[in-house]
Formats: C-alpha cells, structure tokens, sequence
C-alpha cells in the first residue's frame, strides 16, 4: 500500500491541477503577444512566454488538460467496452467469443501509431480523432483481460454455486464475476492511460494529433524545437512535465499491479551467511565418509528467526546407506542441503559442523566446496524434470559434470556420458544422449540424474526424495538401482525420504526427523522391530501394508515459528503427558540407539506388550 | 520442426491477407470516397465534375469486389500503386527508404540487446544493491521519456550545445561510412531506449527466476563453476522470455521509427507517410502502412522461429 501513496498522490495532484486550470485565472493559453516572444519568465509569465509570446505556464496547465482529457476519455471508452465483450466472449463462448477475440486480433497486427496514422488519414487530426484511435488501440488490452479472467472465475466454486441457486448469466456477470475482475481490469486501465498520454504527445508532436493553436505538450515540444538554440527552457519545461507525468502514471501502474497480484511482489532479502568461528574444534578421528555435528540452520523471516533444523547430528560410513525419514517439514531436506553448500539465499548455517576427509563442508570455502560437488560428493534432487535444464540435452548434461572435474576431451566426456546412460540401465544410450528432458519419461529422466551423480564416482551420494515424482513401479526400479551401484561401487548413501516402507528396503540405518530434530537414530532392523518414539511408531503406522489398513498421522507438523513449548511431537502424540510440556526432551541414548522422548518407560512397556 | 515452421509461415501470410482486407476495407467504409475527401477542403463542397474524374482515374467507380480482387493481385505482385499527387510508383519509394528504416531498428534492437542483457544479468546477480536500485531506477526513467522527447533532447545536448554531432540528415554507407555512423548514432540510441530499459527489465525478472531453478541447484550439485552456471544454465535460459519481449515491442520499434526519423530528419519510410497523410494520398499511406505491418508479421515470425532454435520443448508444441 505505501508504494501506491508517493505516485498516487503525484497523479492526483496533476489531475486535479488540470482539472482546476479554469479557476486558476492564467493567462489565456492561445492569445498571442508576438511582441514579448520568447521573453524569459517576467511578472505575470514564471516560466516565460513561447515563439508567439504566449505564456508557457499557461499552457502547460491547459496543455496538461487536453493530454488528460483524451486519455482518460480513449481509456475509459476502451475499458468499458472491452469489458464488455470480453465478459460477453468469456460467457458464451461461441460465436461471440470468436467475434471478440478474432476482432481484437486485427489491432494486434498493425503497431500503434501506424494504426493511429491510418485513423488519421481518414478523419482528419483533432482530439475526437485521437479519442477514437486510442480507444480502438486499447481495446484488445481489456477484451483479453477479462476474458481471461472470466474464464478462469467461471471454473471457480463460487460461481459454480450461485449457477446451482439458478442466478441468471446476466446477474452472474455482475455480481460475482465483475468484481472479481475487477482488479487486473483497474490495471490494465491504469496503464492504458498512461500508453495514452504517449500515444497523444507522440502525434500531437509530429502535427497529426491536438490541433494548434490549442494547447499540448506535443506540441509545446514540436514548436519549441525550431527555437531550442535560443530558448532551451521552452523544450525542457514540456519535457519535463511529460516524462515526470508518465513515470508518476508507470510508478502507479507497478504498485497497483503488485497491490492486485502480490505474488509478483515477493521479494527475497539477501543476507550475507554468517559463520560460527571456524576451525575451533578439531576434526573427529573416525571411519565415518560423513559426521555431520549439531547442525543447526536458520531463516530470517518478517516474524523473526526461525530454525527448521536444530542440533541435527549423524553419521554415514563407508558403503553404509542412512536414510533420513520424516513428514515434509521435518528440516531433512534443508539437512542435505547445508551440507552440500546448497542452501536456498535467506538460510544460513548458524552452528555445527558437516565432517568429510577431515574438512568441515560448513566452512569449507566455496571454491573448495565447489571441487568435492559432482564429484567426491554427489545429489539426486526430488523431481527429475525441473531438475534438468530443458534446453540442453540429457547427454551434454552428463557430459558436463565429467568436464567439471576432470581434464578430458569434449568428445571422450560425450563417449562416458553414453556408456553412463547404458550403466543406470537406459536403453539405446547412444540415441537416448541426444533426447532432449521432456522427450523422456519421469523415470527415465531420474536415471539421467543418477547418471550424472556416479558420473566422476562419488564416496557419498546423497539423493533427496529421489522416487517421490514417481509411479510405483518405476520406484521400485530407481532403487534396485541405487542399491546395484553401491554394492559395485561402495559408495555411502544418504536417503532421505518421507516413506517409512522404503527405509526397510534400503538402509542400513535409520534418522527419524520431527520439525527440525531428529527424534529417534538407530539401525534399521532394531527401528523396525521395536519403534522407541511415538512418532517413529506413528510413521510405521502410516505404511500400508498387506490387508491392513494405514492409520494417518493425526494434524500437521507445526511451523517452524509456532512449536508448541516441550515435545514437539506433543500435540499429536497419542501418549502425551504433562511431563511432555515441561522442556524438549533430550535425545538420550537407549539399547543402541538415540530417542528424544521423556516417557520411554511407557513406550518400552507398551512395546512389549503389543 | 519444418512441419511447424511451415505452419508458422502459412498463419503470417493469413495475417498479412487480413491486415490488407482491413486497410482496403476500411478505406471503402469511411463516409464519402477518398476521391471526395482528397478533393474537399476547408468544408467547402467540391467540384462534383472533378471528384467524377479523379474516381474514374482510381477506379473507385468500379464494384467493391471488382476493386478488391484488383487490389489483391496487384499485391500479390509486388504492385502497390501510384502516389495520387505525383504518380510516382509506391514500391519505389518503398524500396528505396525501407532499407533505412531497417537499418535503425537493427541498430537499436542490437543496442538494447548488447546493453540490456548484461546489465539486467549484473543487477539481478547483484540484486538488493546500489547498483540494482540504480539501473532499475534508470530503467523506470527511460520508460517514462517518451522517445520524441529523447530524440529531441540528445539534439539539444550533442548537436547545440557539445556539437558533437550534426543535428540529423543522412548520408549513405557507400559514400562516407564515418559520416554514415556519426548520423546513425543519435537515432539508434533514441530507438534502442525504451527497448534497453524493457530488456533490462525481462532480463533481471528472468534471471532471478532462472536462479531459483532445481536444475540450476544441479548445475551447483554438479560442482560447476560459476561463470559456467551463468552462462549455460541461468542465461541460456533467461534469454526466451527476454526474446518473447522483444517480439512483444517489434510493434513499439516500428512506431518508434516513425517519431525518431521525423526527429533526426532520417530519409526512411515516415517522411513519405507523413507527408501522405497530412495530403491524404491514399494508395501512398496504404502502401506504406501494408509494408510496415507486413514487416512487423515478419519480424514475428523470425522470432518464433530463433524462440524455437533456442526453447527445444515449443518445436513439439
């Protein structure tokens, strides 16, 4: 709203200048005094008088008018009528959809001011003239605004219901549909005024549009021209009050366009990632491929800092797959994402450490980061098709990560990319290298993105939700491929997923993440033989299996700026006792594994009775 | 691909039929016929002999559709008639200024595209800072200048008061080069102004959306360097919508020609149209009209088709 005041208030001053131009007892605007021409600003004349001697600030003022007048006259034509039709198209469809729209088409075809020339020849220049050709201009605007937007209202439920209560179209239209469109139409008036204003300066200067010797700044500028070398203010003044008129008129539109559809207005506030003093600690002797140490992240958000993840420790060892299991909103992906370096711009690491051949990634310098990327260290994303570049082809993109990181030639990267499509199991690789991402199917596209994971062999693979984008059974697929590369490359893998039933299939340990914490660690046989914490139970719950039915998680996991005071879980959790709210529990270890819960005692029991 | 270029090829010739039926048509509708109105002025009724004449000499006597047909295959070709003050063939005249009309609206696209492209990718890399608010902020203000207004300010300032450069003119390539670009310079600067800050514009939105792309998160994933990730991931991507844009403007550009070569005194198509329109020489305004909208089909269809070369997904549209 307050990007809408400065040039609001600056259009509503002009507007109103013009509109009071006959109480403002100036000069008359066309009486010539050819004696005083080009006379500098004196009494009675602030900004001087022009080649006739005629006052300029006079006319200005009046010239502000006649510029005023056709626009918002040609706008307001145009609005009401294209609205009209568009309303009218967007209803019936039919014939007069096609009317209206094929119609508009034609104006499409000539650029504007060849159009407005055209009128020109015809009628003759003068302000009915130039009001008729612009509101003929911007007819199209406003046919195909609403007619879009009628289409679009019309799938809506509200309008489908008041259909039902048996309202009459006409009624509909304007009722419900009408003020709903109401918004995009407001825009694209605003900026048809300001087109306008343009469109008039333009053919008033070149002598076709506001006939002399009435007033406009056109042709202000047109006659100011021949005397620049004597008397540039006469040129500049005119200038200035067009283009300051327009920008006040663009400025509105963009806010008024924001204001309607904010989604366009959401803007991202960079911040530079600050780290925790590095190298104070030294890194931890183990055999582990990756230790990640209490990593926390957090999020500058207009409500205040947020942590989606909070003191997340774990470790991956060789050929050893992890898989990271929790609902969305559960802080997995952001976990990978930090230890990648890939982290979106408004998150940053705020503590912990990510170990990995003795350097800690979290600190790691982005030039050394970018070195381990693509190849010691490698990701599959979640959804293949966004995550490969439609314009190149599947191939190159191999290709590319091979080039990345070693120093072959293009042609040998070209012939390693093929003999990777054959190895993820991709039929006729040497024709498939030349597909293009959208002429693959979704399974087929996640093979070319394991394709370029294992592409330079990494000791650490992590994939993201690598089957969710999939159908079953070509999930089932991605991972026996994934389980055939590790066993023949030994590489470790950490796997996140949401579905508990593939974490039995395919790790060797499991992390249970719960809004930004992990909740329950342990292997993956122990985990599912005996679920310690309620919502690793909750999970398992939630996996269909054989005749029984999948119970689903009662409520959602809460946002990382409203978590309730102890137990996270707490809220949804079948056995939540006061002790629960009462501090978050400590992730304490237990017969071989870690769980983040108070009432263990309870949980154990009932495990074993169940 | 050749199937829908093809296709691409017969919709532009449909819209340049249509554009040409319009123009015939609308020319035939106006109250009172082009000879009445070429020979009436200042309300004072004209000779009803000599409107007789110069219809029989039009051919405007003849049946609409008997006309039309005429017309048509007289365009059909190349034919686009005479001037009615000076029975000077229209083709002519057409071929011998459209190619300097081109000429500006290269200059300027070119200018735009070398100064928006690199400056829009630098301010939404560097978004947030001075430098962004600045060229956005210059971009608004660029925007808002009508282009006469430019055109006649950079007179002011380079050839009244720095007499850097003459005032405007023209002289061909083949007889002083030098002189040829010294003249070009002012005008394709006046063309390419509101292209470059419509650039600029489409260029940063772009590009700031090209960055917050999965695959771009793959480029990174893939340990790529940055000037590679720019280059092959966020700008080879952020240059399709950029171009559908400068297809949007051609209709803007090809406006702009006509106020910029009345402002530099530019010898291409605008000075016989306006002189034709200010005399109503019919048959010279609807010649120059059907070449400027024919041209502006075309630069369409040729940025569908470089669309096509660089968006592999629309070719199977």
């Amino acid at each position: 709203m307050r990007r809408l005041a400065v040039p609001g208030a600056l259009v509503a001053a002009i507007v109103l200048i013009a509109l009071a131009a006959p109480l403002l007892d100036l000069p008359d605007p066309v009486r010539q005094d050819v004696a005083r021409r080009l006379s500098g600003p004196g009494p009675g004349s602030p900004l001087g008088r022009d080649e006739f001697g005629r006052d300029v600030l006079s006319r200005l003022i009046w010239g502000a008018r006649a510029s005023l007048t056709v626009a918002f006259a040609s706008a307001g034509i145009a609005c009401a009528l294209g609205t009209l039709l568009g309303l009218l198209g967007g209803w019936f469809r039919g014939l007069g959809e096609l009317l209206a729209l094929r119609s508009m088409d034609i104006v499409l075809c000539f650029p504007p001011i060849l159009l407005a020339l055209l009128v020109v020849t015809l009628l003759g220049p003068g302000t009915a003239t130039l009001i008729l050709v612009l509101s003929i201009l911007f007819l199209p605007g406003f046919v195909r605004v609403t007619y879009a937007e009628v289409l679009s209202a019309r799938s809506h439920d509200y309008v489908e219901a008041v259909r039902a209560l048996g309202a009459g179209p006409l009624r509909i239209l304007l009722v419900t549909v009408l003020p709903n469109v109401a918004g995009p139409i407001l825009v694209q008036l605003s900026l048809a005024v300001a087109a306008a204003v343009v469109l008039e300066s333009g053919l008033s200067f070149l002598g076709l549009g506001v006939v002399p010797p009435e007033p406009s700044w056109g042709l202000m500028i047109r006659g100011a021209r021949a005397t620049m070398a004597q008397a540039p203010l006469l040129l500049l003044w005119p200038c200035a009050a067009l283009t300051v008129t327009i920008l006040a008129m663009n400025l509105l539109c963009d806010a008024l366009r924001d204001w309607v559809d904010p989604r366009t207005a959401a803007a991202v506030r960079l911040r530079a990632i600050d780290r925790v003093l590095p190298g104070l600690l030294p890194p931890p002797r183990s055999d582990a491929v990756l230790k990640v140490e209490g990593l926390t992240v957090e999020i500058d958000t207009p409500a205040g800092v947020i942590r989606p993840v909070e003191d997340v420790s774990l470790a991956v060892g060789p050929g050893e797959t992890v898989a990271i299991v929790g609902e969305s909103g559960s802080g997995k992906s952001l976990t990978a994402a930090a230890v990648m370096g890939l982290l979106p711009p408004a998150a940053r690491v705020a503590a912990g450490a990510a170990w990995f051949d003795g350097v800690d990634l979290l600190r790691l310098h982005e030039t050394a980061l970018r070195q381990l990327r693509g190849n010691a260290i490698a990701m599959v994303f979640q959804d293949p098709m966004s995550s490969l570049n439609p314009v190149h082809r599947t191939g190159d993109q191999v290709a590319e990560a091979i080039l990345a990181h070693r120093p072959i030639t293009a042609a040998a990267a070209r012939r390693e990319a093929v003999a990777l499509f054959r190895r993820v199991g991709i039929a006729d690789p040497e024709r498939r290298s030349r597909a293009f991402p959208h002429e693959m199917s979704g399974g087929m596209r996640q093979r070319v993105m394991i394709a370029i994971a294992i592409a330079n062999k990494p000791r650490l693979l992590i994939a993201d939700e690598p089957t969710t984008a999939l159908d079953v059974t070509v999930q089932a697929q991605i991972l026996d491929l994934l389980a055939d590369l590790r066993r023949e490359t030994g590489m470790a893998v950490v796997f996140i997923t949401h579905n508990l039933g593939l974490v039995a299939e395919i790790a060797d340990r499991v992390v249970v993440m719960y809004a930004g914490q992990v909740v329950e660690q342990g292997d993956t046989a122990s985990v599912f033989a005996r679920p310690l914490h309620p919502y690793t139970r909750a999970l398992l719950a939630a996996v269909p299996e054989g005749e029984a039915k999948p119970e689903a998680i009662p409520g959602t996991v809460p946002p990382p700026h409203a978590l309730p005071p102890g137990c996270r879980f707490a809220p949804r959790c079948p056995h939540a006792a006061p002790a629960c709210a009462a501090g978050v529990p400590p992730l304490a270890p237990q017969e071989g594994r870690h769980v983040r819960c108070v009432r263990l005692d309870v949980m154990r029991g009932e495990t074993a009775s169940a | 691909m050749l199937l829908w270029a093809a296709r691409r090829v017969v919709v532009s010739l449909v819209l340049i039929w249509t554009v040409a039926t319009v123009v015939f048509t609308v020319i035939h509708l106006v109250p009172g016929d082009p000879a009445e109105l070429l020979l009436s002025s200042g309300g004072v009724a004209p000779d009803p002999a000599a409107v007789a004449e110069l219809r029989e000499r039009l051919g405007l006597d003849r049946p609409f559709l008997v006309q039309y047909g005429d017309f048509l295959s007289r365009l059909a070709r190349g034919d686009l008639g005479t001037s009615m003050i000076d029975d000077h063939p229209i083709m002519d005249e057409v071929l011998l200024r459209l190619p300097r009309t081109l000429e500006l609206i290269a200059a300027g696209a070119v200018l735009a595209v070398m100064i928006g492209i690199p400056v829009g990718t630098e301010a939404a890399l560097r978004r947030g800072t001075v430098f962004d608010r600045a060229t956005s902020a210059t971009a608004a203000l660029l925007l808002a200048v009508p282009i006469f207004v430019v055109g006649t300010l950079l007179v002011l300032v380079f050839a009244q008061w720095l007499r850097w450069m003459p005032a405007g003119g023209y002289v061909p390539l083949a007889r002083d080069p030098w002189q040829h670009l010294t003249l070009l310079t002012m005008p394709a600067l006046a063309i390419a102004k509101g292209l470059v800050a419509v650039v600029f514009r489409m260029t940063r939105a772009a590009v700031l959306d090209s960055l917050s792309r999965d695959f771009v998160r793959t480029a990174r994933a893939k340990g790529l360097s940055p000037a590679r990730i720019l280059v092959h991931h966020v700008v080879r991507n952020a240059i399709i919508p950029v171009l559908t844009v400068l297809a949007l403007h051609m209709g803007t550009l090809l406006g702009g020609t006509v106020l910029v070569e009345y402002v530099f005194n530019w010898p291409g198509l605008s000075t016989p149209l306006l002189k034709a329109v200010e005399a109503r020489d019919y048959p010279m305004v609807i010649g120059i009209v059907l070449t400027i909208s024919v041209l502006f089909v075309a630069l369409n269809l040729v940025m569908d088709l470089v669309y096509a070369a660089l968006d592999p997904r629309i070719r199977h549209a």
